[in-house]
């Protein structure tokens, strides 16, 4: 590979041993996929960081990294932790709070944004053909598909390495060369949220290879965040190019591509498949906020709860990003209705106190990680469905 | 004596008796970092040549492997078929030397035939089995 004189010495341990290690790291892993040499980036999203998921090998691990004092070169985000960084939830375990807190003042001393979301475009907007280096599946499915920068969908410690670096290897999505549809899926109108979650459940599950969207051009940036959000997760897509949303220049669709329509009755039969059907349990858990919902989103939240009060046996969890912790006043009109919103944290990476016989999300990226991780009978519905019938006045 | 192909991905010496999990694992999930054991695989691969066909699964697992090396019970190298990017930055961080063979299916019949016994001359870029 390629690199500038300064990017020698960086490797040659120049600028100390984290940075040489973080070279290493970034210039191994490209020489293996082939790049040619590395770029600089302007904003790192780091995954994998909660205590939940990465346990003690991932904490030793940063507490070397944190011994020989590395600072971020780059503008630097986090994703969400393992407990809520109010300290108050009662439906987010609380129990690993002390590990996590090291993990968080280890990420900060190094340069980190509080941030401790999975939506970092709602910090700092990317901008088109921009280069970043992101963890996080459904941001990195944003920022390629809705914002058109390029960022492949990195692993954790390669995107500390690249915070610390500022650079990451250029490979993959990257490359022009490398964003090209290889199909062309004609989607029904979509009538909320939870039919782009579940779109994307099933344009995730049915195309592994770059598939782009057309009838997509009115989706609102929530539809189309819940609808990548869930075709990340289900097929690990990286950029579904939306017709008419996607900024042009940053694709291209291959000639001859295959053409294909999907209409809704083969949506209603996939629903059958993976959700449940929309009823109370004995125990309900509702989530929200899976991305993380932003400052609008939140506040249409605590209008639709205006008056009314949860059922009896209703657990309700909202999640925000970390930076939020400012917005108490929407927080506290939602808290009198039984809703409680978690600040920096997410139940798919974190352990959960309630046990719910019934779970529901109109989140496709929620319904797929809650079913198969922590083994739950999850429904998807829209969030109007599920807050009628959840609550009462 | 067998030679196979090799190129070396993370530098350092590769030599020892030959474990071999003719599969991708998951370090995440699978492996157990203290033992240096393998979910339903017989025996440890502890200071041992490591040879899979790969990895797959969370990036949880580049951790994985540098716990395995925090516990003393990391192989003294992996020889793979293909290197992904989990394995890779695993390998770096715990510093485990990493090769990559041509012919991943040569080793297999050599270990069949005994040659488990395995060597790195990293300057030829040649894997020897004995």
């Amino acid at each position: 590979m390629y690199l500038t004189k300064v990017e020698e010495r960086m490797l040659g341990g120049e600028f100390g041993e984290a940075m040489s290690v973080a070279m290493k790291i970034l210039v191994k892993v490209g020489e293996a996929l082939g790049a040619s040499r590395l770029i600089e980036v302007s904003h790192v999203h780091i995954s994998g960081v909660s205590y939940s998921n990465i346990g003690e090998p991932g904490l030793e691990y940063l507490e070397k990294l944190a011994s020989t004092k590395p600072k971020f070169s780059a503008y630097t985000t986090v994703n969400p932790s393992c407990v809520d960084l109010s300290l108050s939830s009662k439906i987010v375990s609380l129990e690993d709070w002390e590990k996590q807190a090291i993990i968080n003042g280890i990420l900060e001393s190094m340069g980190s944004r509080t941030s401790y979301t999975c939506t970092p475009y709602l910090l700092r907007r990317p901008f088109m053909l921009e280069h970043l280096a992101w963890g996080e599946s459904s941001a990195v499915a944003m920022a390629n598909s809705f914002y058109g920068a390029f960022t492949n969908r990195e692993g954790g410690p390669l995107t500390i390495a690249a915070a610390i670096a500022g650079r990451t290897y250029m490979a993959g999505l990257h490359l022009m060369s490398e964003r090209r549809a290889k199909y062309v899926v004609k989607t029904p109108p979509l009538n909320n949220e939870a039919e782009a979650s579940l779109l994307g459940l099933y344009i995730g599950e049915r195309y592994s290879e770059i598939t782009q969207i057309t009838g997509a051009s009115e989706w609102s940036h929530s539809i189309v965040k819940e609808f990548l959000a869930a075709s990340a997760a289900s097929g690990s897509h990286a950029l579904v190019p939306l017709d008419g949303v996607t900024p042009r220049g940053t694709y291209v669709v291959e000639e001859g591509v295959e053409r294909t329509t999907i209409d809704r009755r083969e949506l209603e039969y996939y629903y059958d498949n993976v959700s449940k059907a929309l009823e109370l349990g004995e125990e309900t858990l509702v989530y929200i906020g899976c991305p993380h919902l932003s400052l609008s989103e939140l506040r249409q939240l605590s209008i639709m709860f205006d008056g009314r009060r949860l059922k009896r046996g209703v657990h309700f969890l909202v999640t925000v990003p970390g930076t939020y912790r400012a917005f108490r006043d929407i927080d506290r009109s939602l808290k009198k209705a039984g809703v409680e919103v978690a600040i920096g944290t997410c139940p798919i990476v974190s352990k959960i106190t309630v046990k719910p016989d019934v779970v529901l999300t109109n989140s496709g990226k929620a319904l797929f990680y809650l079913s198969k991780l922590h083994k739950f009978n999850v429904s998807l519905a829209s969030l109007v469905d599920i807050v009628k019938l959840v609550s009462e006045k | 004596m067998i030679s196979l192909r090799a190129k070396t991905i993370i530098e350092g010496e590769c030599c020892g008796e030959l474990f071999l999990i003719n599969r991708r694992i998951s370090f995440y999930g699978e492996v157990d970092p203290v033992a240096g054991e393998v979910r339903g695989v017989e025996g440890s691969f502890k200071g041992k040549v490591l040879a899979i066909r790969g990895t797959r699964g969370s990036t949880v697992g580049s951790y994985i492997v540098y716990s395995l090396k925090k516990h003393g019970a990391a192989p003294n190298c992996i020889v793979v078929e293909d290197a992904e990017p989990i394995l890779i930055v695993g390998c770096i961080i715990a510093e485990i030397p990493l090769i990559k063979v041509e012919d991943f299916n040569e080793l297999v019949k050599a270990f069949s035939l005994n040659f488990r016994r395995a060597r790195l001359i990293s300057g030829e870029g040649v894997l020897i089995l004995e």
